[in-house]
């Protein structure tokens, strides 16, 4: 009887999760081009599996470039800084979700930084001026970035959520970037931004092989 | 406590890691006949014998000191000229971190102002030639900034634009004989750069060694102070992305030229302006040009010329191949001093073609053509022919290591 009544319980409180959907998410410009590299993530006020495995991100350091140019991480994920070139990199923030600062030498990796607040995190690189890289901290397991077709698919459990979308060259207020959801079944949604990006700048990352030497 | 004191000691070296680097090069040189100005002849390249040379041999040493400053220098060693064991720079930099748009940058030291676009490979070493523009050969051999050198940098980046800049202004002294060789010897074409304490040999022309004429050395120790003035230079650097770069120096020593030591050397007051740029058509292929002019004057205007050199390079890059092919031309001009008897008019231009192959990230060989064809009026003071044409060809293999 007990172990009936057991199993009922638990077979109660998981089924929300065993139904899952998939949302995909496509964000389109004020001229509907496709944005690729937008982070979206999902929040909800139903509770969300907390953070289930200790894995570590990488943000890496390759001819002088951070790489990649945007990573997503859910809060409380330990980030580390390879260096992959044969010189130094000096990697900083002063942003409010993480203030920090690592110095990248050859052949040395500094213990993974834990990135522990929700937010943006811009990085620069205090040797070489024209690095440029970021770190968006969510509070969810349910997150990604839009491929180059502008487009991500997350797959979820039923629920009701609020789908988020970043990415440093969108201008649109963070209040009109959201969109409430109640997942029943596959879902297409499409965020359409009503304001101009800032210019890409991709082709800073078209790094000279001598920019390094002085 | 032992806790405390490990942490003391060890600390430092993980916190302030020394980067040590190193290249050496060397090569099989056909050489012109015409003597080098390095062995007291009026030719203008590096190399008199046909055979083997060590070209280039330098530690590269950085070391961080704390997380603002660092400390570098470049060691060098040369089987040519009259100093073989030296350094060529040696500077503490100063970069606070900052969250401003606008960066702070200071150095300290003897280093080069960063005039050149064809130098960028470590140890100021052009990666396209072997041998270097004029106007690089010269600034390798005469210039350095012995003093400090404020900077503001703004990436454009970090400000969301395409454009990025740099401001630098400099204070330095012991750099008073600059000028010295362009007046005499005239340009020259070659990627020996002078070390902290060299001296660089110049012909025997009767009126400089002349007690009745100059009465000065034939030879220039570059790194001299000889006037107690300082001297300024300026600099603007503005980028479009990494693609495209402007530079724009003014150099002024403001040297006292009446000034003069024991051995004859005088101080010279050289004044230049130098427009270097860069253009990226592609990942592998770019031009970048430099163009100079300036003038010096010396003693009672025992000496008073006008300079002036451009040089137009092209190098394309086809898998571990780069080619490179650059055209240089160069001037004095004799500006009118009270010594007719000491002509300081020289000109010329030059064709230097380049093959360097990468074999990995340690080896290269290349190979090198040069061509110049100059005319310099003082070259009938020691019965040569004014005009000459100057051909040498090497073979180089290089080791890095990093």
């Amino acid at each position: 009887m007990f172990l009936r009544s057991t199993v009922l319980l638990i077979s109660l409180l998981v089924s929300p999760w065993l139904d899952a959907y998939s949302l995909s998410v496509e964000v389109l410009t004020k001229k509907d081009s496709k944005l690729v590299n937008a982070v979206v993530y999902l929040t909800s006020e139903q509770p969300l599996p907390p953070k289930s495995d200790n894995s570590v991100a990488h943000m890496d350091q390759i001819n002088s470039q951070f790489v990649p140019h945007i990573l997503v991480v859910q809060r409380d994920t330990l980030v580390d800084f390879p260096n992959s070139d044969s010189i130094k990199h000096h990697v900083y923030s002063f942003s409010p979700a993480k203030t920090f600062e690592l110095q990248l030498y050859k052949d040395q990796q500094p213990e993974a930084v834990a990135f522990d607040k929700e937010g943006r995190v811009e990085m620069g690189c205090n040797v070489h001026d024209w690095m440029l890289g970021y770190i968006y901290v969510v509070d969810t397991p349910y997150f990604g970035k839009t491929d180059e077709n502008g487009r991500i698919t997350l797959d979820v459990p039923a629920g009701e959520y609020t789908v988020h979308v970043r990415n440093p060259r969108i201008k649109d207020d963070e209040s009109t970037l959201v969109q409430k959801v109640n997942l029943t079944s596959n879902q297409n949604i499409t965020f359409k931004l009503k304001k101009k990006l800032l210019p890409s700048l991709e082709l800073y990352e078209e790094s000279d092989e001598f920019s390094t030497y002085e | 406590m032992i806790r405390a004191l490990i942490a003391l000691l060890v600390l430092p070296t993980i916190t302030n890691a020394v980067e040590v680097t190193g290249l050496i090069q060397g090569n099989w040189v056909n050489g012109d006949d015409l003597t080098s100005y390095q062995n007291h002849g009026t030719g203008v390249t590096r190399y008199d014998d046909n055979g083997f040379n060590l070209g280039q041999a330098f530690i590269n040493v950085k070391q961080d000191i704390g997380k603002e400053f660092s400390f570098h220098s470049i060691i060098n060693y040369y089987q040519d000229g009259e100093q073989n064991l030296g350094f060529t720079q040696l500077a503490l930099t100063y970069k606070p971190l900052t969250s401003s748009k606008t960066k702070f940058r200071a150095r300290a030291g003897f280093f080069y102002p960063e005039i050149s676009l064809e130098n960028v490979d470590e140890g100021w070493l052009s990666p396209y030639t072997y041998t270097n523009s004029a106007i690089n050969s010269w600034i390798g051999e005469e210039l350095r900034t012995p003093g400090i050198e404020a900077s503001l940098i703004s990436p454009g980046r970090a400000r969301g634009s395409a454009w990025s800049w740099k401001l630098h202004a400099a204070l330095y002294k012991a750099n008073d004989p600059f000028g010295s060789l362009l007046a005499w010897r005239g340009w020259a074409l070659h990627d020996r750069q002078s070390l902290n304490n060299d001296r660089v040999n110049i012909a025997f022309y009767p009126t400089v060694i002349s007690p009745d004429v100059i009465n000065g050395p034939a030879y220039v120790e570059p790194f001299h102070e000889l006037d107690g003035n300082i001297g300024v230079y300026f600099g603007l650097h503005a980028d479009y992305y990494q693609s495209t770069n402007f530079r724009y120096y003014f150099y002024d020593n403001r040297a006292d030229a009446t000034k003069v030591n024991d051995e004859g050397l005088y101080a010279w007051h050289t004044i230049f302006h130098s427009f270097s740029f860069q253009h990226k058509f592609n990942k592998n292929t770019r031009i970048i040009s430099q163009f100079m002019f300036g003038s010096t004057l010396m003693g009672e205007r025992f000496v008073a010329i006008d300079f002036r050199s451009n040089f137009v390079m092209l190098s394309h890059k086809v898998k571990k191949s780069r080619f490179s092919i650059r055209y240089d031309n160069f001037n004095v001009v004799d500006t009118g001093d009270i010594f007719p008897e000491d002509f300081n008019d020289s000109d010329g231009y030059a064709v230097t073609a380049a093959w360097r192959y990468d074999f990995n990230k340690n080896w290269q060989v290349g190979f090198e053509y040069h061509l110049n064809r100059n005319t310099a009026l003082n070259r009938a003071t020691v019965n040569e022919n004014i005009s000459v044409d100057q051909r040498q060809s090497m073979f180089v293999a290089q080791y890095r290591w990093r």
